[in-house]
């Protein structure tokens, strides 16, 4: 909501704050000012001049000499415009000053005859386009004062960014009320310009007696001087006011009026949208002007639309309307879309006579649900969603009355049409004291909750022994229907700074500390130990990544809602590639969808991913270094499936395909009930974009459990105090037997003294016979109990290497 | 005493005085004039000893000449490991032991910069008590909207810019919903934090991304009034951005607490030179009473229960804090801007 200071000063008469100190107390009290813009730029050192004495030019037919008082002492100026007068005042620019366009203006000779300035036209100023003469300024100034500060032009736009609940503030008046430190009682009407007034009488009562048109009242249907209107669907449309005003001159609107307009960041257009609009910006009531003489009739109906009927509204697009949409029609079609835009046929024009006047007071979810159909939302319609004034509408109408008599002219018929089938009734609203201590904490009596409500235009109603009754003003009928919104505005009168701020004893709750969190953060621990930098990607992919489909997407890249984390990783790997990093590491902790079946919510996974690519280590002086191999992947791999508590998994050798990782390399984890917990291995080079200079690029998914176990807690066993005993063995495997599979027999026939197993050496080529290879391994055999003898070892060696000779054939080497 | 006892003899004793003159000698060229003068093959003094072997039986020389390789073996081990003490003490002496050298790391790890936000919050929420809980990111208008208190056609939900699914469910556009879901499972007390990912259907621009991370409060008790509500989040506000900092608290509108507030912070820098400088407002999170009409959604008793809610953005926390301008960096994830934040 564009917001005047200047305005907003005359609504207010003791606002006394500046623009800045206004837009502070505005955004305490729930309204914070998001831009504050000076609005007189390049005006600055331009003064009104009065013209004293007009000669002609002695050497130039088209130019006089005037002598100007612009303050100080008379000046000369030559002067080139048809219409300057003696006596007139006018926009001035002295020797030293700077237009707006930036024309530095200087003393100067003009066909001999110094010129000490510029008389200025409005196109000069940029005020209008008006350039055929200087612009005549109407009305009592001094000579010598600021132009902008006599133009009305020395204001400030406050951009006040207003919450969905307060329809009430997208208006001046709205505005003001909520600055009166005394209340609604300081704010007033400002007098129109050449107007008839009182419509500047504020009265609860105003409408209907004391004031410029008397109401003539029906309920669906009212007419009078020949023009009728109807309600057809009360639900709807709870009133229509219209007025007729005949004999009117549209033209541009008058200064004041176009500054006002201006200053809340609009474009006039013509004396009376400019009226109405006036009217919607001070009181905050949608107004619409329609061409009596273009409505069939002339009448108003009031109906929901008939499918498919047509209407072009005012932008120019034609709309196809449906029956759940609200239309204003005239004796046959659609003339205005109710609450949301008029229309083009019956639009006021320069050739417009006699017009009819709408203010109405429509439905907000209606007017709501049509403007999302069409896809459209103007200021009308965004103020009747937010909700308009029920009490305000004849005073609405009042004002722009006069304002169109003021500067248009024209007579009104002598009633304003007044269709009113479901007339506002007030609104009451309960608030027991007791609950401002239970929900507030403070203490407040009957007559403090009082004091602080009535300057917010809620007046005490009624009383009982636990509760007070308060009238809700009209403007506040749409937020303020339940005890809690009366008492978020006790707090807010009361100032939420002055409530103390002391931390009191609190009970545990009842929620124990999600699990699925402490898993994450140990994997986080497990690793950025590891060397690995934490990385988020968005939930988004292309099509071919996902199952689950938004319908509105941001872009078609990401329609999709992910099923992996490993894709998005890769991207993030090629982003580096691409800035000339080599050495890549970087996992996430994220959420991946799989579509949930028909009419169901998608099922929702947890999951870690990880990619590496690169060296092992930094480059360092001490050696070569070693790049990420399939090896370094397996180790880690087995670290994180522990790490993820996915109890009973297994890790086995290869990936199925189809997963973005080449299959020949990698590894499968399978959960205790067969089912794939997560993959790693070389992610295929065909998937990724990468420089030649880059390595392979290795990758990690697992799945972690929903609701994972509680870290396991290690049982203490004592490190045994009898020395061990190391053995090597040797072995010559045939090509094609898993060192895993020796692994188990090993320890299987090792029997309980072989506490530890290593492979620590693997050979193949000379000395080794064809299609073998040399797999060194290092029993370690230790007891609890006593120090082992060499017979014990012995017995135990023999039967390893007796069970490798029956099971595989394998004979230990050398 | 027989020839190859005597022979035996001599080699002890030069044994010992080789032991003795290398460990007195201070510099490497000491060190192989020694070597030179015990073992070398021709002058040295145990090759001096091995002649005299001739005259000995050939019963007797394998003695003798397993106990002159024992004592060769012997010093040469010696001069070694003096050599090698010699260098680890001076290291200005030897050309290829240079300790200015860098020593040998491994890649930095780190968390990403907003979970670091998110831990620090969580250290400070768990110090006062909260519990972490979490709920679906794709959720119904129920969860998201209605059972907050926000009617679908009540214009706070354009505010939402929600993302839909193709089958009408929606991403969340705030952990809103875990509140619900908490407390249709569980009874008051309520004093929850819920951290996770929203979704907002905006273009990405140097402020805003289609999804960020966010984290809510929830607390429900009997007896929680605005004070409750004040003092606890100005107290995480003053540990988290440190002592001298200003809190305040101004009135808004979020539809599912009543009365609302947004919370701003006046934070106290300190520039690198020492000096100190105050900042302006800024917005720090939303808040408010929860609304009576959600504690009536959920089966809570609304005249009995009463509750605070607040929520915030850990990549805006994250920006402020670190000085960030876009905060789209976040998710590039480029190695060079994560490293910034990695362990030492």
């Amino acid at each position: 909501m564009n917001v005047s200071y200047r305005w907003l000063g005359t609504l207010l008469p003791e606002l006394a704050t500046s623009p800045e100190e206004t837009a502070e107390i505005l955004a305490l009290r729930g309204a914070p000012v998001e831009e504050l813009v000076h609005l007189a730029p390049g005006l600055e050192g331009l003064v009104v001049a009065r013209v004293e004495a007009v000669e002609g030019h002695p050497d130039a037919d088209r130019l006089t000499v005037c002598k100007v008082d612009a303050g100080g002492e008379t000046l000369q100026v030559v002067c080139g415009a048809p219409n300057v007068e003696a006596g007139g005042y006018y926009p001035f620019a002295p020797a030293g000053s700077t237009l707006p366009d930036g024309m530095a203006i200087k003393a100067v000779t003009i066909r001999g005859v110094e010129s000490n300035g510029m008389l200025c036209s409005e196109a000069e100023l940029e005020l209008g386009p008006d350039a055929s003469g200087i612009m005549a300024l109407e009305g009592d100034f001094k000579p010598g004062e600021s132009l902008a500060g006599a133009l009305g032009l020395d204001d400030w736009r406050m951009d006040v960014e207003i919450t969905a609940n307060r329809g009430d503030l997208l208006s001046h008046i709205g505005v003001a009320r909520e600055l009166a430190p005394a209340g609604a009682e300081g704010v007033i009407l400002p007098p129109i310009p050449g107007g008839q007034g009182p419509s500047s009488d504020l009265g609860p009562s105003s409408g209907r007696q004391g004031s410029l048109l008397t109401l003539e009242t029906g309920e669906a249907e009212v007419s009078a001087e020949g023009v009728t209107i109807r309600i057809q669907d009360p639900d709807l449309c709870s009133r229509y006011l219209g007025a007729v005003i005949r004999g009117v001159k549209v033209g541009p609107s008058p200064a004041w009026l176009a500054s006002r307009i201006r200053a809340a960041g609009s474009r006039p257009i013509n004396n009376v949208v400019d009226a109405t609009n006036y009217v919607l910006l001070e009181l905050g009531q949608p107004l619409h002007a329609f061409d009596l003489a273009k409505l069939g009739g002339p009448a108003i109906v009031v109906r929901r639309a008939r499918e498919g009927e047509l209407i072009r509204t005012l932008d120019g697009e034609d709309r196809r309307l449906d029956e759940g949409m609200l239309a204003i029609c005239d004796a046959s079609d659609p003339v205005a879309i109710a609450g949301v835009m008029g229309g083009a046929g019956s639009e006021v024009s320069n050739e417009t006579t006699d017009l009819l006047l709408e203010c109405a007071l429509f439905d907000p979810k209606s007017v709501r649900a049509t403007r999302n159909a069409l896809e459209m939302s103007t200021d009308a319609s965004y103020r009747f969603e937010r909700g308009v004034d029920p009490e305000s509408m004849e005073l609405a109408v009042r004002r722009a009355v006069e304002i169109i008599l003021a500067t248009a002219g024209g007579t009104p018929d002598p009633a304003v049409l007044d269709a009113c089938p479901a007339p506002w009734t007030g609104l009451t609203v309960s608030l027991r004291p007791a609950r401002v201590q239970k929900l507030l904490g403070i203490t407040l009596t009957e007559e403090e909750i009082g004091d602080l409500l009535s300057p917010l235009g809620f007046q005490v109603a009624g009383r009982s022994d636990t509760a007070m009754d308060f009238a809700v003003p009209g403007f506040r009928s749409y937020d303020v229907r339940r005890e809690v919104d009366l008492l978020e505005e006790v707090a807010r009168t009361y100032g939420y700074d002055r409530f103390p701020s002391e931390l009191g004893p609190f009970r545990p709750g009842t929620v124990p500390d999600h699990p699925l969190f402490q898993l994450e953060d140990d994997l986080r621990d497990l690793l950025v130990g590891e060397g690995f930098l934490e990385a988020q990607t968005m939930a988004f992919a292309p099509e071919g990544e996902g199952e689950v489909e938004l319908s509105n997407p941001v872009s078609l890249q990401e329609a999709y809602l992910r099923t992996a984390l490993l894709p998005g990783l890769v991207r993030r790997v090629e982003y580096n590639f691409a800035r000339g990093l080599r050495d890549v590491r970087l996992f996430e902790l994220g959420t991946v969808f799989y579509s949930g079946g028909a009419g169901e919510a998608p099922r929702e996974e947890a999951r870690l991913g990880l990619v590496l690519t690169g060296d092992r280590t930094p480059l360092h002086w001490s050696g070569e270094p070693q790049g990420v191999d399939i090896w370094y992947l397996k180790g880690l791999l087995g670290r994180l499936v522990h790490g993820a508590r996915l109890e009973g998994a297994s890790v086995t050798d290869g990936t199925p395909s189809g997963q973005g990782l080449a299959s020949e390399e990698g590894f499968t984890v399978v959960g205790v009930d067969g089912v794939i917990q997560g993959l790693a291995g070389r992610v295929d080079p065909a998937r990724v974009d990468a420089p030649a200079w880059a390595g392979p690029v290795w990758g990690v998914e697992l799945r972690l459990p929903p609701e994972p176990s509680p870290r396991p807690v290690p049982l203490y066993t004592p490190p045994p105090t009898f020395p061990g005993v190391d053995r090597d063995l040797a072995l010559l495997l045939p090509r094609g037997l898993p060192a895993r599979q020796v692994e188990e027999v090993i320890r299987e026939a090792a029997g309980p003294l072989l506490v530890d197993l290593r492979i620590f050496d693997l050979y193949e080529g000379k000395g080794i016979p064809k299609d073998h290879r040399s797999v060194a391994f290092r029993l370690r055999y230790q007891s609890g109990q006593r120090t082992l003898t060499d017979e014990d070892v012995e017995r135990s060696v023999t039967a390893v290497t007796d069970r490798l000779r029956e099971e595989f054939g394998v004979e230990t080497r050398g | 005493m027989s020839g190859h006892e005597s022979l035996i003899e001599a080699l002890r004793v030069l044994e010992i005085q080789a032991l003795e003159a290398v460990s007195a000698a201070t510099d490497p060229d000491a060190l192989e004039a020694l070597r030179i003068h015990f073992l070398g093959r021709k002058e040295g003094q145990i090759s001096g000893i091995l002649r005299g072997l001739g005259s000995l039986s050939p019963q007797e020389r394998p003695a003798v000449g397993a106990e002159a390789n024992r004592v060769k073996e012997r010093v040469q081990g010696a001069l070694e490991e003096r050599k090698a003490a010699l260098e680890a003490e001076g290291g200005e002496g030897t050309a290829d032991f240079d300790l200015s050298l860098p020593g040998s790391v491994g890649w930095r790890g780190g968390r990403h910069p907003v979970t670091q936000v998110i831990d620090e919050l969580w250290s400070i929420f768990r110090s006062m008590g909260f519990t972490r809980a979490r709920g679906p990111e794709v959720e119904t208008d129920w969860y998201n909207f209605v059972a907050l208190n926000t009617p679908l056609d009540h214009p706070a939900v354009d505010e939402a810019d929600t993302l839909y699914l193709k089958n009408g469910l929606l991403l969340r556009t705030h952990t809103s919903p875990v509140q619900i879901r908490t407390m249709e499972t569980h009874e008051p007390p309520i004093r929850i934090i819920a951290p996770g990912m929203v979704y907002r259907r905006d273009t990405p621009d140097s402020s805003h991304t289609p999804g960020f991370l966010q984290l809510e409060g929830l607390v429900v008790d009997e007896g929680i009034t605005f004070i409750d509500f004040k003092a606890t989040l100005a107290e995480f506000a003053r540990r988290f951005w440190g002592p001298g900092t200003q809190v305040r608290f101004r009135p808004s509108f979020f539809p599912f607490t009543e009365p609302s507030a947004e919370v701003d912070v006046k934070r106290v820098i300190t520039r690198p030179d020492g000096t100190t400088e105050e900042t302006d407002w800024v917005e720090i999170m939303g808040a408010g009473m929860v609304d009576p009409a959600v504690l009536d959604n959920v089966g809570y008793d609304s005249e009995r229960y009463t509750g605070f809610a607040f929520g915030m953005g850990p990549a805006r926390i994250a920006a402020l804090k670190y000085g960030i301008r876009d905060i789209r960096c976040f998710f590039e994830n480029d190695i060079r801007f994560l490293n910034q934040f990695a362990q030492p």
